[in-house]
């Protein structure tokens, strides 16, 4: 009984400072993070005669405005050349050229990953370890010199938009490899069984793999809009020259040069809050798919 | 008896009736045919749009290559190969001295990606405070992933107003320190975004695969007295080591190419390759320079050698991350055994 009461008694008075340095470090690692996101949000809300004016940093302002999100929409010198606000061009742009691909790929290596966990025939397992092999060589170095393919194709300065689309819309290999297994997954009597009421290989995919296996193909969807609206390497090697094909992080890291002048300030602010915010907005409501999706692709590896 | 025949007979049937079905299955018919090429093609798109640039980047290493007309091409004598490797030879050959450049570059590109153990170091303390069960701790770590999925651009410019002259941080120290364009701290701001970026995506992997761990196996080492911090060293760090072997890779992987961050913290001025000092000269950037260079300048005399250095120090990066790989990957099997 005594031991029982010390050893309680030690618990008691151990574990709130283990507890509270465990919050301690959370709290921390927050500030660390979220910090600078509240430093340009403050900093996008002062006007910005009072930032061009100030020798230090401003901490607060006594008039808060919305002049730098205004701004970023009314007053771009590329609204003359293409008549409407970069921005909100580069946001069409970044739209039509993420999800065009980002779909269709998706089709397309969902189709691929059916036929090689459902479907029949020769030498297929021999394929799949083929694309296994390929898929883990790390090809990421040759990013920027692909340039030299695409001009030479012609797609680029008008065409620049299809280095950025086209190659998507094949699939890729690492979501087939994802998707195949969640499709090993689903138990191949149901699909017999669809077979038997007439169903062919097609519909079978669209009336049973597609709705059954939907988790997976958001995951894959999500992290795939993400990369797309992030992209900034590719737009700015195809398509920095045309204004018309602008995307938005273009538009983004245009923006201390299309707003040149400290008075502008926080038009840059704007811009970056203007960046970052849609997608943690996606995030916040759809983060459950976030999180399971990054753990259920790194199982894969 | 006769039951038992019957089922005997049943067997064989069923047997029977399976194999040439499998074999039927197996052979080309019109079915077949169609599932194969639903398979192949995110295969075809692979060799369409990652192998054939790579083979023309392996033409690019010997020769001079026209952006735009690859019938004129020409073998360039391992010129490119000499600007590249010596000092001197590429400023004599066309006035801009690859070699020391890319020297450096390979110096700062080798620091950035040191820092995925940071990153690294980070994700482990941070999943495993999370791993407390605490309450809050689920909100921590939706918060904490927020930073991944920021778009790199807005990070850049982020931190650029943190570092500016009269920005947040100078106030904060009461310093006059010009973070941006002073050698000395240059890349320090490259790295701070990075590790700002970076870790969420290990906290969420290992708080998965801390969430895996057999909970008896904590109870057993509880039973023979380890405490808290002994549990987390000889127990989690050897059940997570799959995880920490895969974010290694992945992580020192994209750390060696870092490009747009370096690009957008500290832009290219009319004198400068990489800012002053060349500090924040990573070796993709400096591969997009020279080519951004050539398609800049096309009458320029160096530019079809410069096309050939970009291809060239894209090969050394390709042999760096393969290495890195194949190397990591070794190893673990090796402790796996």
């Amino acid at each position: 009984m005594e031991e029982i009461v010390t050893v309680q008694d030690r618990k008691r008075k151990k574990f709130p400072v283990t507890k509270m340095i465990v919050y301690a470090v959370l709290v921390l690692y927050s500030i660390f993070l979220f910090a600078p996101i509240l430093t340009i949000l403050v900093s996008s809300f002062i006007p910005g005669d009072e930032l061009a004016r100030a020798e230090w940093y401003v901490w607060g302002t006594a008039h808060p405005t919305f002049d730098g999100y205004v701004k970023l929409f009314t007053e771009d010198p590329y609204i003359l050349s293409t008549g409407i606000p970069s921005l909100i061009l580069g946001i069409i742009n970044t739209l039509w050229m993420t999800l065009v691909p980002l779909v269709v790929g998706l089709l397309v290596s969902g189709l691929s990953a059916y036929a090689f966990s459902k479907l029949r025939f020769p030498g297929r397992e021999k394929l799949f370890e083929v694309m296994v092999i390929i898929s883990m060589v790390p090809l990421g170095a040759f990013g920027v010199i692909s340039y030299i393919f695409y001009s030479t194709l012609g797609w680029i300065n008008e065409l620049g938009w299809m280095p950025l689309v086209i190659p998507g819309m094949f699939g890729s290999i690492s979501t087939v490899f994802f998707l195949r297994m969640y499709f090993d997954g689903i138990p191949t009597g149901l699909l017999e069984a669809a077979r038997i009421d007439g169903a062919g290989t097609i519909t079978v995919f669209f009336r049973i793999m597609w709705p059954l296996a939907m988790p997976a193909f958001i995951a894959q969807f999500i992290f795939g809009f993400v990369g797309g609206y992030n992209n900034y390497m590719s737009a700015l090697l195809y398509l920095n020259n045309n204004p018309d094909f602008i995307t938005l992080q273009l538009v983004l890291s245009k923006v201390t040069t299309l707003f040149p002048g400290a008075e502008y300030k926080n038009v840059w602010c704007a811009s970056s809050i203007i960046g970052i915010l849609p997608l943690i907005v996606i995030y916040c409501f759809t983060q459950k798919y976030f999180l399971e999706g990054i753990t259920a692709g790194g199982v894969k590896e | 008896m006769e039951r038992a025949e019957t089922a005997a007979f049943a067997e064989e049937k069923r047997k029977n009736k399976k194999k040439p079905l499998q074999v039927g299955r197996e052979r080309w018919d019109k079915h077949a045919v169609i599932a194969c090429i639903m398979a192949i093609i995110p295969l075809i798109g692979f060799i369409l749009f990652s192998i054939f640039p790579l083979v023309i980047s392996f033409l690019a290493l010997f020769c001079n290559v026209d952006l735009y007309d690859l019938s004129n091409i020409k073998w360039n004598n391992f010129e490119g190969f000499q600007s590249v490797f010596v000092p001197g030879h590429a400023f004599d050959l066309f006035g801009f001295d690859v070699a020391t450049y890319f020297y450096k570059a390979c110096g700062i590109t080798l620091w950035v990606a040191s820092t995925q153990f940071i990153t690294l170091a980070i994700s482990i303390v941070i999943s495993a405070f999370l791993a407390q069960k605490l309450k809050g701790s689920r909100l921590f770590q939706v918060l904490f992933f927020i930073p991944y999925i920021c778009s790199g651009v807005a990070v850049a410019m982020m931190w650029r107003w943190v570092f500016a002259d009269t920005g947040i941080l100078n106030a904060i120290f009461g310093s006059n320190v010009k973070w941006l364009t002073d050698v000395r701290t240059m890349t320090l701001c490259i790295i701070t975004a990075i590790i700002w970026q970076a870790p969420g995506y290990g906290i969420v992997m290992y708080k998965s695969a801390m969430n895996d761990i057999n909970a008896s196996l904590y109870e057993a080492a509880a039973l023979d007295g380890a405490n808290g911090f002994q549990k987390f060293i000889h127990v989690t760090v050897p059940c997570i080591a799959p995880t920490t072997f895969y974010l290694l890779i992945s992580g020192i992987g994209a750390g060696l190419l870092t490009c747009d961050m370096a690009l957008l913290i500290v832009p290219d001025s009319w004198e400068t390759v990489g800012g002053n000092g060349s500090m924040g000269l990573t070796l993709m950037r400096f591969v997009y320079y020279l080519i951004q260079n050539d398609v800049n300048n096309q009458d320029a005399f160096g530019n079809r050698y410069m096309v050939s250095c970009a291809a060239i120090i894209s090969w050394v990066l390709f042999a760096l991350t393969a290495v890195f790989s194949v190397i990591l990957f070794k190893r673990r099997q090796k402790s796996m055994e």
